[in-house]
């Protein structure tokens, strides 16, 4: 095989950008979506819910609590405890007034006037108490004060934000779907493509340069929407928060990694539709399929069956690479010569 | 310049190409002549190696068509002009060019001079930064011709290159053909014009999927036509015409629309020997010339005879 000459891969891509600078459906779709997506979206999402974001607790209530007793380890089941102070116990079918549970397990109890720190609650009932630090499963809260835990607002947000993680993968997965559709099946029709085949360049350089041609505005757009919206979550959701979310490794991961896995993993995948279609149209509408498969990993994300977390994420770029490598391998394959000339219909 | 042995090119169950030799000299004009879907497109791509055998071989230059390596260093050495220009709409006439010759690997400086010297010959100059887009058939067609031309390669394989054009746009495209002609490129053109083959051609060839005839314009028509002299006399029809059976060199003489129709071995040679005997049978000569075919006749006869043989 021969080696792949770099500069007639630039100029080919070259040659391409001067083609998309002069389609305006390429430049309006390259600009307009990516901004669409990054700026009006978050604002449109994150705004309403971090203005109904009151400030989180920060001091205990005064209870008033004087303990007089103390049950240290162990296990307690039913009666009724007043003033006692517990730790490290687990407590069955109680019921408690003004005591205080230090990493103590609670299961089918009833609490009152009581502060609970660092312990787990299930089945409970709570009226009027302080929770500092305290897992929860099926408690009915009342009148309670929640320290060390995020506010609704706070976790509606950082489940909004995961939700945009889409986008960023989005963009790079659409915009090829635009640009392909116009370029490659444009040359075809055009028959450009015979000229350009009777020139010394190998298939490979052909492609390659077509595939850069594509990745690189793609992903240039994406990365350059990554910056207002930082700014924009940053300036919404950190004072809610009260830390700066972004950018976090999770983030880089999907917009440095994910999005270029997926941005070229539409590229072939439209290399290889474009070879089979004969109009835009078509080619837009199968090529936005591609779309399909990282929807459904962050449907999957959202609904909650897997964690947008880094593991999950590199496991995904990895089956992402393979994919990529399949698809390129195919793509090879259809964008040979004699394929062009003699099936390419 | 141009050698193939028994080439051939199938696709599925059609044969495009069957056992086609030829044997192009460096410098020669030749002219590839059939009907629609005979081949020459599928030809001309084979011999560009754009497209694989299906059987013999093809060398170019010495190069092996089937080689890889080769393959590559035959594209370097011609351009090609293929059937529709192809060309890239939304960027100027000088771009597309540019472009190409960047390909080809011509450096900075020579690249421009070429483009412009390319652009003036087809009278397209003027309007090199406009887009593509906006030109006429033509001048697509010129600025496709120019693009084959930009590395200046040896050998041009031109596929219908004034099909479409204006009678005088293709003057000018066929005098620029001539003048390549004159720089001594070899140019292999296919084409359904057959009176520009016979302006442009050396030697021209009639394919239809296997080739019928091979040879210079006018050696063709005489080996289909024979020689004739025609002679126009008054009152023609009262020459008993058994008479003159006797000139030299005299195939067989007929009486037509056209006159009296001398066929020979050499009308030239034959003809004052023509006109003393008919001067003598009391004939009164008004006009004496040789019948020249054109292409279109014998193209028509080889073509006919074909579908004549395989009915
Ligand atoms: N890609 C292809 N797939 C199948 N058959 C093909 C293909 N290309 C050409 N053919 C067939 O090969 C034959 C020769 O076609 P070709 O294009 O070489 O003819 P041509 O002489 O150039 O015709 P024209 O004068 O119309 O340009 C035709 O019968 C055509 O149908
Ligand atoms: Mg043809």
């Amino acid at each position: 095989m021969r080696r792949t000459r770099p500069d007639k891969v630039w100029t080919i891509a070259l040659k391409e950008f001067s083609e998309f600078r002069r389609n305006r459906y390429i430049v309006y779709s390259l600009i307009l979506m990516p901004l669409i997506m990054t700026t009006i979206l978050p604002m449109v999402y994150l705004l309403p819910v971090a203005s109904f974001a009151s400030d989180p607790p920060d001091e205990p209530m005064d209870l008033g609590i004087e303990t007089i007793e103390i049950v240290y380890g162990g296990t307690v089941q039913n009666g009724y405890y007043n003033r006692t102070l517990f730790i490290g116990v687990t407590l069955g079918n109680i019921v408690a007034l003004s005591c205080r549970f230090v990493d103590c397990e609670m299961n089918y109890c009833l609490l009152r006037n009581s502060d609970i720190s660092d312990s787990s609650l299930s089945e409970c009932v709570v009226d009027r108490c302080n929770l500092d630090n305290v897992s929860r499963f099926n408690v009915s809260l009342k009148d309670s004060r929640v320290l060390g835990e995020p506010t609704e607002a706070e976790s509606t947000l950082l489940l909004l934000l995961d939700a945009q993680m889409l986008f960023f993968t989005l963009i790079p997965t659409i915009l090829p779907t635009i640009i392909a559709s116009y370029t490659l099946v444009g040359e075809k029709l055009n028959r450009s493509l015979e000229p350009l085949l009777a020139t010394p360049t190998s298939d490979l350089e052909i492609l390659t340069g077509k595939v850069v041609s594509i990745l690189l505005p793609s992903m240039l757009v994406t990365w350059i929407c990554f910056v207002p919206f930082v700014i924009i979550v940053n300036l919404i959701a950190g004072p809610v928060l009260d830390y700066l979310p972004l950018p976090d490794l999770t983030w880089l991961v999907v917009v440095f990694l994910l999005g270029p896995l997926f941005c070229l993993v539409s590229i072939l995948g439209n290399v290889i539709i474009s070879s089979r279609v004969n109009d835009v149209r078509s080619a837009q509408q199968l090529g936005s399929l591609v779309v399909l498969p990282i929807v459904g990993f962050f449907a999957v994300a959202l609904i909650g069956v897997i964690s947008l977390t880094l593991p999950y994420l590199l496991a995904f770029a990895l089956v992402m690479v393979c994919v990529d490598i399949i698809l390129f391998y195919l793509a090879t394959r259809i964008f040979g010569r004699e394929e062009i000339l003699v099936r390419w219909r | 310049m141009i050698k193939t042995r028994a080439l051939g090119r199938r696709f599925g169950a059609t044969v495009a190409v069957e056992d086609l030799s030829l044997n192009i000299k460096k410098g020669e004009v030749f002219g590839l002549l059939g009907p629609n879907g005979a081949g020459k497109t599928t030809t001309v791509r084979m011999l560009c190696g754009l497209i694989s055998l299906s059987s013999g071989e093809a060398y170019i230059d010495g190069l092996d068509v089937k080689d890889p390596e080769q393959r590559l260093r035959i594209r370097g050495m011609i351009g090609l002009l293929p059937e529709s220009p192809g060309l890239y709409e939304s960027l100027s006439a000088y771009r597309n060019l540019d472009f190409y010759a960047k390909l080809y690997g011509c450096d900075p400086k020579c690249r421009k001079e070429r483009i412009k010297e390319l652009l003036q010959a087809l009278e397209l100059w003027d309007r090199r930064d406009q887009p593509v887009a906006g030109f006429s058939k033509g001048m697509k067609q010129k600025i496709a011709i120019a693009r084959a031309l930009v590395h200046e390669p040896k050998l041009l394989f031109l596929d219908e290159p004034t099909s479409g054009l204006d009678p005088s746009a293709s003057v000018t495209v066929r005098n620029y053909l001539l003048d390549l002609k004159k720089e001594g490129r070899t140019i292999f053109l296919n084409t359904h014009n057959l009176d520009e083959a016979e302006r442009l051609c050396d030697r021209i060839a009639v394919l239809n999927t296997r080739l019928l005839a091979m040879g210079r314009p006018n050696e063709l028509a005489q080996d289909y036509f024979g020689r004739h002299l025609l002679v126009q006399v008054k009152e023609q029809e009262t020459l008993d015409l058994s008479r003159f059976n006797d000139i030299p060199g005299l195939v067989k003489v007929t009486l037509g629309s056209e006159g009296l129709c001398f066929t020979l071995d050499d009308p030239q040679l034959r003809a004052p020997e023509v006109v003393r005997r008919l001067i003598r049978e009391g004939a009164e000569v008004q006009q004496v010339y040789e019948s020249r075919k054109s292409l279109e006749d014998v193209y028509l006869r080889i073509i006919g005879g074909e579908e004549n043989a395989s009915r």
